[in-house]
C-alpha cells in the first residue's frame, strides 16, 4: 500500500470504530456491511484531503468506494485538480 | 390549490400550465435537466405509447425499476395515462447478492401480476438471469428515444375510484405489502396537504432527495406537485447522502420554499457541511422544513435551527407530520388551526417507561424526557391512542396510534389477509406507539419492532433471516433491533444471534464479519454492531419464539455502553 492508501485503511478502521481490524487495500468495505452509506461523505473528504484532487460526488457510486484501492483509482478517474 | 377539482391524477397534469418549470434533476452543478410540465407531458405519452405497443392497457401493474430521475418519472405518468397501475421498486443495489434480488423481484412481479417490468439501459443484467416473471409479465427496457408524443390526450376515460398506483416498503417483508390507492384518495390527500400548506404552485418549489419509491417521495415530491403545479429540484438519495452540503446549495440557487425531510437530515446536513462554508447559503425562501418519517427529536431540529438562523432560517419554518403510505401520506401537520410549530413537553422518564403515561414536568427536571409532537390531525383525519386490550386511552396515555380518514388505502394488492390484520372497525392500525395531548400527535416508537435507519423502514426478520442461514447460528435465534444514535440522529442496526455451541465463540471475529457480509447480500443493510452470545441466551416468548422486546433489554442490561443509545433528548 502507499502511505496514501495507508492513512486511508487507518482512517476507515477510525470511522467505523475498529481500532484494530486490519484493512488491506482490497478489502470490501460497502459490499461486506462495514461502512454504510452515510460514511461515504466522510471517506469522499479524506479521499479529497489524501489526494489533493476535488472529486464531485456526483461521479462517484457506492461500488467505487468498495475498497481503499478503488477510491484511489476513482480520484484518479473522475478527480479534478483543485482550482 | 388545486385547479377545478381533478378527478384523476392525469387530469391534473393535463390542467398543468404547459410553460411552468416541473422537474429540475440535480446531480451537480454541471449537470442537471429542467423539464416544464408541458415537456414532461410529451414524455410521459412517448412513454405511454411505448408500454401499450408493448401490450399494457387500463388496470394492469406496472413496475417500474429505474434510477430516480426523470425517464422513471416520465414511465411513471405514462402508465397512470393508459389507465394501468404503475409500481416504483428500489433499484438494485450493488451490495445485494443477484439470486436475492430477483427472488424478491419474482416474488413480488408474480403476486401483483405485472404485465411490464420496465427497466433502463444500464440494467445489470446479473440481477435479472433467469427470474422468473411470470407467464403474463414481460420484460421492457426503457427508451432513451423521447421524441414525438403530440399534444393530445390519450387518456381513456377512468373513473376516480379506479387504481392510480401501489406503494411499497424495501425488503423482503415490505414487498409483500403494496399499499393499493385509487385517484379519489391520493386527491383527498392532496388536498388536505395543499390547504394545510397554503401549497401554491405560482410561488413554491419543492427540494427533495427522497427516493420514489418511498411514500414521502412519492407523494410529497412527485404526484403533490404534479397535482397542484409545483416545480421540484429533485436529487437522488444517494447523490445527496455522498454530499450532504448539496441541499443547502439547492434551495439557495433554486429558491426552494418546501421539502420533506427524515430527522437525521436535520442533525446530518450541518455536522457535514464545513461550518465556513455556512455563510455563501441563503435559505429565507424556506416556508417549511417538515420533519417527517422517523420519530421527531428536538435535539436535531434544534441544532438545525442554531446552525442555519443566521443564514435566514425561519424557526418557523421546523415543522412535523405524521405520515404513511396507507393513508396514501400525511396524517397530521404541525403548525396548523392557529399553531405556529410542533409542540414540546417534558415528562416524568421513569413513569413514562413503567406506567406509559405522560406525567408533565418542568423542563430541565432531573430524569425528564421531552417529546416534540408531529402536529394535529389534517381534515378528514381522525387519530386514536389505544390499549393492547383494544380500549381507546385518555389524552396522555401511550399506546398504538389508529388512524382512520377519507384517504386510507383500499387494502394490500392481492393481500387482503394481511389487510384484515391492519384494520379494526375501519381504523387502521399504524404498528406505531404515541399519545395524545393538546390534541397534539407524539410519536415514540414502534409496536413492531420495525426499525427506521434514515427514514427507511427496515423490517428486522429480513436481518434475522440472512444471519440465521450461518452454520454457526442456531436457527431462528437471532434477534435485530434499531438503537437510536444521539451523534446521528437515526436509528443503527444491531444484532444480537446465538452460536449453536460455545466453543463457536472463539471464532467470534471471522462469524460476525460472514454474518455481516450476509445480511448485505440479502437485505442490503449495514449492520453496526454484533453481539454473539452462547446457546440460550436470547430470551423465547411461550411459543418458543425469540422475543425481541425481552432480548432487548437484556441486552441493554449486559451492554450499558447501549443504554445511551436508547434515552431521549434531555
Amino acid at each position: 500500500m502507499t502511505a496514501e492508501q495507508q492513512q486511508m485503511s487507518e482512517y476507515v478502521a477510525h470511522l467505523i470504530r475498529k481500532p484494530d481490524i486490519t484493512i488491506d487495500e482490497n478489502t470490501r468495505l460497502v459490499s461486506s456491511g462495514l461502512i454504510d452509506s452515510m460514511a461515504l461523505v466522510d471517506l469522499l473528504v479524506k479521499l479529497e484531503d489524501l489526494t489533493g484532487l476535488r472529486i464531485s460526488p456526483g461521479k462517484v457510486q457506492p461500488k467505487d468506494m468498495d475498497t481503499v484501492a478503488l477510491m484511489f483509482a476513482t480520484a484518479q478517474r473522475v478527480g479534478k485538480p483543485r482550482k | 390549490m388545486i385547479a377545478a377539482a381533478p378527478r384523476t391524477l392525469t387530469d391534473a397534469l393535463n390542467a398543468a400550465p404547459a410553460t411552468r418549470e416541473f422537474i429540475t434533476a440535480w446531480n451537480d452543478e454541471d449537470d442537471c435537466e429542467t423539464v416544464t410540465f408541458g415537456e414532461f407531458r410529451r414524455r410521459a405519452r412517448v412513454q405511454a405509447a411505448l408500454l401499450r405497443k408493448h401490450g399494457a392497457a387500463a388496470g394492469d401493474r406496472i413496475v417500474i425499476i429505474m434510477p430516480q430521475g426523470i425517464p422513471a418519472m416520465t414511465v411513471f405518468a405514462g402508465a397512470m395515462m393508459l389507465g394501468a397501475v404503475p409500481a416504483f421498486l428500489a433499484y438494485p443495489n450493488f451490495k445485494v447478492e443477484p439470486s436475492k434480488y430477483r427472488s424478491g423481484l419474482g416474488g413480488v412481479t408474480a403476486n401483483l401480476s405485472a404485465r411490464l417490468v420496465v427497466i433502463d439501459a444500464q440494467f445489470p443484467d446479473e440481477m435479472l438471469g433467469h427470474v422468473a416473471l411470470g407467464k403474463s409479465t414481460q420484460l421492457l427496457r426503457a427508451s432513451n428515444d423521447v421524441s414525438g408524443g403530440e399534444e393530445k390526450t390519450l387518456d381513456p376515460a377512468i373513473g376516480p375510484d379506479r387504481l392510480a398506483f401501489l406503494q411499497h416498503s424495501a425488503g423482503t417483508t415490505g414487498l409483500q405489502k403494496g399499499v393499493a390507492l385509487t385517484h379519489a384518495v391520493v386527491l383527498r390527500q392532496i388536498e388536505h396537504l395543499t390547504q394545510a400548506l397554503h401549497i401554491d404552485g405560482s410561488r413554491d418549489r419543492v427540494y427533495s432527495w427522497l427516493p420514489l419509491y418511498h411514500d414521502m417521495g412519492l407523494i410529497a415530491c412527485f404526484m403533490l406537485p404534479l397535482a397542484c403545479h409545483v416545480p421540484v429540484v429533485m436529487q437522488s438519495p444517494l447523490n445527496w447522502v455522498m454530499q450532504p452540503e448539496s441541499m443547502l446549495q439547492v434551495i439557495t440557487r433554486y429558491r426552494c420554499t418546501l421539502a420533506w425531510l427524515p430527522n437525521f437530515t436535520f442533525q446530518f446536513v450541518p455536522r457535514r457541511t464545513p461550518e465556513e462554508r455556512w455563510s455563501q447559503y441563503d435559505l429565507s425562501s424556506v416556508r417549511a422544513l417538515i420533519n417527517c418519517s422517523e420519530p421527531v427529536r428536538a435535539a436535531s431540529m434544534d441544532e438545525f435551527d442554531r446552525a442555519f438562523a443566521p443564514i435566514g432560517l425561519k424557526r418557523e419554518a421546523l415543522q412535523s407530520s405524521y405520515a404513511m403510505a396507507e393513508n396514501v401520506f400525511a396524517v397530521t401537520q404541525s403548525g396548523i388551526n392557529g399553531r405556529t410549530g410542533p409542540a414540546r413537553v417534558w415528562a416524568d422518564g421513569a413513569r413514562f417507561r413503567s406506567e406509559h403515561i405522560i406525567a408533565q414536568v418542568a423542563e430541565g427536571t432531573s430524569g425528564a424526557i421531552s417529546f416534540m409532537s408531529s402536529g394535529q390531525p389534517l381534515s378528514g383525519n381522525e387519530v386514536r391512542i389505544v390499549s393492547d386490550a383494544g380500549e381507546r386511552l385518555p389524552q396522555g396515555s401511550v399506546g398504538e396510534i389508529h388512524i382512520k380518514s377519507d384517504s386510507l388505502f383500499s387494502g394490500y394488492y392481492n393481500r387482503s389477509d394481511l389487510t384484515a390484520q391492519a384494520m379494526v372497525d375501519g381504523w387502521f392500525c399504524s404498528g406505531d406507539l404515541g399519545f395524545l395531548l393538546d390534541d397534539e400527535l407524539y410519536v415514540v416508537g414502534r409496536k413492531n419492532d420495525l426499525i427506521i435507519v434514515g427514514g427507511e423502514n427496515i423490517y428486522p426478520q429480513d436481518i434475522e433471516e440472512a444471519a440465521a442461514a450461518h452454520a454457526a447460528i442456531h436457527d431462528g435465534r437471532a434477534v435485530a433491533m434499531g438503537l437510536y444514535n444521539p451523534d446521528t440522529g437515526t436509528e443503527e442496526v444491531v444484532l444480537v444471534a446465538e452460536v449453536e455451541s460455545e466453543e463457536l465463540l472463539q471464532n467470534a471475529e471471522e462469524v460476525e464479519s460472514d454474518i455481516r457480509a450476509f445480511v448485505v447480500e440479502s437485505a442490503g443493510v449495514a449492520v453496526r454492531s454484533i453481539f454473539l452470545k452462547p446457546p440460550k441466551w436470547i430470551v423465547k416468548s411461550t411459543a418458543g419464539k425469540p422475543a425481541r422486546s425481552s432480548t432487548r433489554e437484556k441486552l441493554l442490561r449486559e451492554h450499558p455502553e447501549l443504554q445511551e443509545r436508547v434515552g431521549r433528548d434531555g
